[in-house]
């Protein structure tokens, strides 16, 4: 095993090598990184063009700058690694140390989001194989997979950050919306449950009157404009969360499960306004990560207290219940936090943005404020990644899951009278992640190379800006550190990827061969 | 529940009474004090003076926080601030020419230090050549060592024709710096004010503010270093001066001596790669009084469609933007918002080849060498006959600028006071007479003289023409109307983009040329350094001992009358040679939210906050 990761690390650099000459010499000749000084008039543009070729050594010929270059990166086995500098002065090092988080921000969550959306959807798709919602989804996934980011991302700006916030002025939502709106997510969910045509037609005018009349409510008190959940709602939620939790993890069958999400739900209630003080008084990421912790320890005690038998189940299905609820009145904070952070000078009722990270207006010192701050600032580019990127896994989760689900242990699990809960979350679901695990690892990976053109059209200077600034500029150091980490990033998460395909699935093994 | 009469009468009184208080009520608007620009660039350094952070954003931001003796308006007139000091010739002979530049008394500092003539010698430092060889600082023009103090103005003017070093008033107030001869434009080449006593302060590695005495004791210590050339302090302080500004995050971790200056707004907080914040320098008075903007924030979003739907979220006050026709009409489209048109330094214009580049070793022999007589200069001259000038102007240029016209003169742009005095008589007539088809007609008849199979689409003379970027639109767009329209005239025209395009400026396979010029400053002699025989830019081999006695009468300061005079002989030679016509000066459009008053983008840097006084709701 060691001596396959060796040889599978040194044939990596000899392939990174050889990629980062070619890549050196093709971008070295592709341009001129002096032509704005050569086009000046200035009478001191030759001191510039001799400073900046002192700068960047470019009286060296591209192929043995290039061992300049390597030399500065070999370096780094003595701890002095060296990028070099960009053409503006800065150290290659810092330029890459402030866009790496930026692009880990906007990435990692659409990441995320994209991945627990589409495998969800894909798993329900290949379990209603062939209705209505599995030809919708199967429509929807390849919309998505073809539309241009640039484009999903100018229509998310125009109707969700300028047309909202002109929409927040004066909160009420046209009759028209409503009645579309009731009518879409009835037949969604119509075609999510599932029927006959009779059932399907009473699901339907459910949940069309249902979103018909919340919308209207919300609409009535101007809720957009000063949401929250309050107690009520909030505990309403939790209930709604400990069923189905405890459905997915042990199966309502389970009363003790039930109980015990059920309870996390009423301590829930009980704290909220202790929870409440403590979010006005003390609020920083501390204190949010101690709530977690108390969550988690409070529902191992009400888990322990819940299961006479088999307390692992009921314990887990707690303890992620808690978790969902503790989502819930963090949410239902923020949701408190949304006017008066609307009614600030820097805000002034144009909450949602529609490019850079952070609001510089903003005065620092409020923790919620600062949070909100980086999260409305997060919400298109979120959007618009998961979107175009949550395609792939419900196409991938979908074939996984049938493919499995024809398997002969499967059949087994159904002979041996398992129930359908168990056969799908435990047989079947937990089979799918395998593939989808590598598919998972080099996306993480692809990841830190950036979104050359979300960050742009969000103005976001990530590392797929400073890629793209790179090229434009013909600033080969900083081309070479992008390229240089994103390929190493890239090649090690095919080696991480195949180490972890052996590691899950046993019938494949790493090594000879 | 019913209700009586009364009661209803009652409620009905009450909901009225509240509604028309609702209506009537004034909507209290604060009056807005921000202004938010975009910057296509982000912040790197607080130093724009180093040949590697000479970038917009770093110049505006170091702009707004300094004021000197002159700025550039929107009209390109170089005015004086008399608020911060003043300046004037008191000695003017053939061979030494002083000028006397003082700062008015009281002018601050933003730490409260009063700032004297002596935080105007540093400049020195920065321009002379001399002085760095004589300090043991380094030679500028090495290219192997940097000098210690890496600044991007040394070979200039400044350089060439300074005498000695700048004198102190005794009162300390004034510097006067001695010339070699009377230079042309010498308003341009004076001193800045720099806060040497924070240099000095964070060379001796303090990061607090001092009070105003340690400030004055440590201004002395750099006089006196200054004075006596201390090789190792100025090291000292050279290394701060070219290292120790380049940040691009600003908090109150930052060294507060890194921010002390004198302009109207303060460097307050950026984040790295997002935004710089400046604020209102509470003790500004190097220059005219602010209207009323109290914060400014410069915001970096490079894309236009981005920059443009901020706009309309009212995220952002003032943007540049592209000038291409979409990204106009899409800003042109936004509610609250106004465009100001215009165009920026930069002038488009088509240069044909006479001889090998200056420097070069290769020759030229290609059809418009002037080694071919009277073939060459046949052949340029219809090249330049058949070039689609006003084609080009109408449909790439229009769209975006609907008061672009043609560029008619060399030397000058329209908008400058000398244009359509020049324009006329500097002979252009013979390539602006008549419509575009009777010219190519023309063309092809001097094509013919010399190929007498010529005719339109016979490709008789074939000629290979270096332009920008292939990727660049715009240009690939007026390349493909030249081949177009010079294919009329018999002209084979090898339109191929060059990657590193600029590279090849003096490559001599190359017959003729379109690019633009981009001056940073109006000048006298802006443009000799294109024409003149050993000119730095004059990548056509072009050589008229008479163009270089008119160009080389230019050096010295001229009357605006005679300047004129000496431009239209100039450009008379040119026309009648057929080296070189202007096509168009490049478009700009500039996007304000319509609130905002007084925004009035100049062609020059510092473009578009020249004016940052004036601005306000």
């Amino acid at each position: 095993m060691v001596a396959y990761i060796f040889r599978r690390l040194g044939i990596l650099s000899v392939i990174l090598f050889g990629s980062s000459f070619i890549l050196y010499n093709l971008a070295a000749i592709s341009g001129d990184p002096l032509e704005a000084l050569r086009t000046s008039t200035d009478p001191n543009a030759k001191q510039q063009i001799l400073a900046l070729t002192r700068t960047l050594q470019l009286d060296v010929p591209p192929p043995l700058r290039y061992f300049l270059w390597l030399k500065g990166i070999l370096a780094g086995f003595t701890g002095h690694i060296d990028f070099g500098k960009t053409r503006d002065a800065q150290l290659v090092t810092s330029a890459i140390a402030t866009a790496v988080p930026t692009t880990i921000r906007l990435v990692f969550l659409a990441t995320i989001t994209a991945i627990v959306l589409g495998i969800t959807i894909g798993i329900v798709t290949a379990l209603r194989q062939y209705s209505r919602f599995d030809y919708a989804m199967t429509f929807v996934s390849f919309l998505m997979f073809s539309l241009p980011i640039f484009w999903v991302a100018v229509l998310l700006k125009e109707f969700l950050a300028i047309q909202f916030n002109n929409f927040l002025a004066n909160p009420q939502i046209p009759i028209i919306w409503i009645t579309g709106l009731s009518v879409a997510s009835g037949v969604i969910w119509s075609a999510i449950i599932s029927g006959d045509r009779k059932r399907v037609w009473q699901i339907f005018g459910v949940v069309a009157l249902g979103t018909a009349a919340l919308l209207t409510l919300l609409s009535l008190t101007s809720w957009f404009a000063k949401p929250g959940l309050g107690p009520i709602v909030v505990f309403g939620i939790s209930i709604g969360i400990a069923y189905g939790v405890t459905q997915l993890s042990t199966g309502l069958q389970n009363k003790a499960a039930l109980r015990s999400a059920q309870a996390m739900a009423v301590i829930a209630l009980v704290l909220y306004y202790p929870n409440q003080w403590l979010f006005d008084h003390h609020a920083n990421w501390l204190l949010i990560f101690a709530q977690l912790a108390a969550t988690i320890g409070i529902a191992f005690v009400v888990g322990l207290k819940f299961a006479k038998i088999d307390r692992g189940p009921t314990i887990r299905t707690a303890a992620i219940a808690g978790f969902l609820i503790g989502i819930i009145t963090l949410l239902d904070r923020f949701m408190q936090t949304w006017n008066p952070y609307m009614s600030t000078d820097a805000v002034n009722f144009r909450p949602i943005p529609t490019t850079g990270q952070v609001n510089p207006l903003l005065e620092p010192g409020n923790f919620w404020f600062t949070t909100l701050d980086i999260l409305v600032h997060m919400i298109l580019p979120t959007i618009a990644l998961t979107l175009i990127s949550f395609a792939g896994y419900i196409r991938y989760s979908r074939g996984t899951l049938l493919e499995v689900l024809n398997q002969d242990y499967i059949r087994t699990a159904r002979a041996k009278g398992l129930n359908e809960r168990t056969v799908i979350m435990r047989h079947a679901f937990r089979n799918t992640m395998i593939p989808l695990t590598t598919i998972m690892v080099v996306d993480f990976a692809g990841l830190i190379g950036g979104a050359i053109i979300t960050e742009r059209v969000f103005g976001w200077i990530g590392m797929g800006t400073l890629f793209n600034k790179a090229i434009n500029s013909f600033d080969l150091n900083l081309l070479m550190a992008v390229f240089f980490i994103t390929a190493s990033l890239s090649v090690i998460a095919n080696l991480v990827a195949d180490l972890l395909y052996s590691a899950l699935d046993p019938r494949i093994r790493a090594g000879k061969g | 529940m019913k209700l009586n009469r009364s009661a209803k009468v009652a409620f009905a009184v009450a909901s009225v009474t509240a509604l028309v208080l609702g209506v009537a009520a004034p909507a209290v608007a604060a009056t807005r004090s921000t202004v938010i620009i975009v910057a296509s660039n982000a912040l790197t350094s607080l130093n724009p003076g180093t040949p590697d952070t000479n970038l917009v954003t770093n110049s505006d931001i170091a702009y707004l926080s300094g004021s000197g003796f002159t700025y550039y308006d929107d009209k390109k007139n170089l005015v004086r601030n008399t608020t911060f000091g003043t300046f004037k010739v008191v000695k003017n002979t053939n061979s030494d020419f002083r000028v006397q530049y003082t700062v008015n008394p009281g002018r601050l500092w933003s730490d409260g230090t009063p700032i004297t003539g002596e935080d105007l010698l540093l400049s020195h430092i920065l321009l002379s050549s001399d002085y760095s060889k004589a300090a043991g600082l380094g030679d500028p023009g090495d290219t192997k060592v940097v000098p210690a103090f890496n600044a991007g103005g040394y070979t200039g003017v400044y350089d060439n024709s300074i005498v000695g070093e700048p004198t102190l008033s005794s009162d300390k107030m004034s510097v006067t710096l001695r010339f070699s001869k009377k230079i042309p434009d010498w308003e341009l080449y004076g001193p800045g004010p720099s806060a040497v006593h924070a240099l000095v302060l964070m060379a001796e590695g303090k990061s607090k503010l001092g009070t105003v005495a340690e400030n004055e004791a440590a201004r002395d210590r750099f006089v006196k270093a200054f004075q006596t050339k201390d090789t190792a302090t100025l090291k000292k302080i050279g290394k701060v001066w070219s290292e120790d500004f380049n940040i691009n995050t600003i908090n109150d971790k930052t060294n507060p001596l890194l921010l002390v200056s004198n302009g109207g707004f303060l460097v307050d907080s950026a984040v790295a790669d997002q935004n710089v914040t400046l604020k209102l320098n509470p003790k500004y008075n190097s220059g005219p009084k602010t209207s009323g903007i109290e914060t400014v924030v410069f915001k970096f979003i490079s894309d236009g469609t981005a920059a443009a739907q901020a706009l309309a979220n009212k995220e952002i006050d003032v943007y540049q933007g592209q000038p291409t026709a979409d990204a106009v009409a899409q800003l042109k489209a936004i509610k609250g918002v106004t465009v100001i048109g215009g165009t920026n330094a930069c002038y488009e214009h088509v240069d044909v080849r006479v001889g090998a580049a200056s420097g070069t070793t290769t020759t030229y022999n290609g059809p418009f060498a002037a080694s071919s007589g009277q073939k060459g200069k046949d052949l340029r001259t219809a090249f330049l006959l058949a070039y689609p000038r006003e084609e080009i102007v109408e449909k790439l240029i229009k769209p975006i600028n609907s008061s672009a016209t043609v560029v008619n003169s060399l030397f000058t742009l329209p908008g400058e006071a000398a244009y359509s005095k020049i324009v006329g008589p500097n002979g252009v007539s013979k390539y602006t007479a008549g419509t575009q088809e009777k010219r190519t007609a023309t063309a092809l008849a001097l094509v013919k003289k010399h190929y007498p199979t010529a005719k339109a689409g016979s490709g008789s003379v074939k000629v290979k023409l270096l332009w920008g970027q292939p990727n660049n639109s715009r240009r690939a767009s007026e390349a493909a109307l030249v081949k177009a329209a010079l294919a009329k005239a018999g002209f084979d025209v090898n339109t191929t983009g060059t990657s590193g395009w600029s590279g090849f400026l003096d490559d001599n396979s190359f017959d003729a040329q379109f690019f633009a010029w981009c001056p940073s400053s109006v000048t006298q002699t802006g443009t000799n350094a294109n024409f003149q025989s050993d000119g730095g830019n004059n990548f056509l081999g072009y050589d008229n001992p008479a163009l270089d006695k008119i160009l080389h009468s230019l050096e010295v300061k001229l009357p605006d009358a005679q300047i004129t005079a000496k431009y239209i002989q100039a450009e008379r030679l040119l026309m009648a040679d057929a080296i070189s016509l202007p096509i168009f000066a490049h478009p700009a459009a500039t996007a304000v939210n319509s609130d905002l008053i007084g925004i009035k983008p100049a062609p020059l840097t510092p473009n578009l906050v020249w004016n940052y006084w004036e601005w306000h709701y």
